[in-house]
């Protein structure tokens, strides 16, 4: 099991409610801390990853467990 | 306020020349492998909607108002999120797409190809999304299909507006750039499904094998006749079909511009020789005067009409192609296709898994692997 500070479960939501949560929750979290959030929806698949280097964030890892999709999301500066 | 509109109302938009801005808010990599084409110039934007969650005040900035505003995105809540916060910041007419990109990826617009006096009627239905073309033709009370994508309900529909059951689906070969509705309006209408061995002879669906030469008639008499020509070399088993000795619908096998490439199958050389041999004598000897229904094109510019259908009499189709036409020697076709060659799309393994029933995915990952233009044409593209 990877680390992380905080957990986001944005199951069973569509887009663009995982990225908008997702930004939500990281804006009080502290630089360098890691997000773990849990999809339902594939299209987070390539706008997670797309949103977080755009805003300077660092996608750690992205895995599938089961029919969830999850992804550690490290606090950029 | 916000209003939606729907992927036909797109198209029609984009064919009346109007003057608006198509905002497309998916990630870039998914905009950049497919994006809204159509018979005129669109002026597009890509910016990703969480540009707007992130930067709101400078993503609306970025986007010029005065002009009607499209918004597009995957599925339609990022969309219709994007729609909203371009209205809190004051901006007017703003609507977005019902649906999502995969509506516009499905739509089909049918165009009329033939006199409204004649006894029968021949349609061409133009899947922009695909740039491709299925057709039907219908006499009394009876419709023939050909090459229908999986838009079931539309034709359905379609053909209950004309009166009429469809009675036959014929495929002009195995498609391997989209997923075909044939074996599926077999199943829900009884339709005959009509293909050709040298495709579908390892296909799980059940078809009726056509042969060389044949022709299909209309219960009644005095329809036109549908007459099966043999025209290996897209692939092995395609199929050209003349309509009432009038039209050519004529598959991957010959285009407005350019000719259905050979080397999908990894078999290059021997799949050239084969079309340079239907070219030469099975296609160059029909008459010039067949106007010619293609199953793709790849411009709009170049291959519509003034009325926006993909169509042209074939003896026009040969002299603007005289670097196919004109080759008389079969080796150096061969190097004319190989010196055109360029990768396939990886998902085309397997949709024609699909086609041909070996593979039966679920409606979403049919959707998703049914997105994206066609990459069907020997040479004239762009990659």
């Amino acid at each position: 099991m990877k680390e992380y500070n905080d957990e986001l479960d944005c199951s069973g939501m569509n887009c663009p409610l995982p990225i908008l949560k997702t930004k939500m929750k990281i804006d009080t979290m502290k630089d360098g801390e890691v997000l773990r959030v849990i999809s339902t929806d594939p299209g987070a698949c390539n706008d997670m990853p797309a949103w977080a280097s755009r805003v300077g964030h660092v996608l750690v890892e992205s895995c599938e467990e089961g029919d969830k999709f999850v992804f550690y999301i490290r606090k950029g500066e | 306020m916000v209003t939606t509109f729907t992927a036909t109302e797109l198209f029609e938009t984009i064919e009346s020349g109007a003057d608006f801005i198509l905002l497309d808010v998916r990630n870039e990599e998914d905009f950049s492998n497919f994006s809204v084409e159509g018979p005129n110039e669109i002026e597009m934007l890509n910016i990703p909607y969480f540009d707007f969650i992130e930067r709101p005040e400078s993503s609306v900035a970025k986007v010029p108002s005065g002009k009607p505003l499209k918004i597009v995105c995957a599925k339609e809540g990022s969309s219709e999120f994007v729609a909203s916060v371009m209205a809190d910041f004051g901006r007017e007419d703003i609507s977005h797409l019902e649906g999502g990109i995969v509506s516009w990826g499905n739509v089909l617009v049918s165009k009329r190809i033939n006199s409204d006096s004649d006894s029968y009627e021949m349609w061409q239905f133009n899947r922009p999304g695909k740039a491709s073309c299925s057709y039907g033709l219908v006499y009394e009370g009876e419709m023939f299909l050909f090459d229908p994508s999986r838009n079931v309900e539309f034709y359905q529909h379609f053909a209950e507006s004309r009166g009429a059951d469809i009675t036959h689906t014929f495929e002009t070969h195995l498609q391997a750039d989209y997923i075909s509705g044939s074996p599926l309006i077999a199943k829900e209408t009884g339709a005959t499904f009509v293909a050709h061995d040298g495709d579908y002879g390892s296909a799980i669906h059940e078809y009726r094998s056509l042969i060389d030469g044949e022709s299909f008639d209309f219960s009644n008499e005095g329809g036109p006749s549908t007459l099966c020509i043999h025209s290996p070399g897209h692939t092995p088993g395609s199929t050209s079909y003349v309509i009432g000795e009038k039209y050519l619908i004529s598959g991957d096998t010959v285009f407005i511009v350019s000719v259905g490439r050979p080397d999908l199958g990894n078999q290059v050389v021997e799949w050239a020789k084969m079309l340079y041999g239907t070219i030469k004598e099975r296609i160059s000897i029909l008459p010039d005067s067949l106007l010619v229904l293609p199953g793709h094109y790849t411009d709009w510019s170049a291959e519509a009409d003034s009325e926006m259908r993909i169509i042209n009499d074939f003896g026009t189709i040969k002299r603007n192609n005289e670097e196919i036409y004109g080759i008389d020697d079969i080796d150096d076709f061969v190097s004319f296709i190989q010196s055109n060659m360029r990768q396939q799309p990886e998902i085309y393994g397997q949709i024609r898994k699909v086609n041909s029933g070996h593979l039966t995915p679920c409606n979403d990952e049919q959707n998703v692997m049914d997105l994206g233009k066609n990459e069907c044409a020997a040479s004239n593209h762009t990659s």
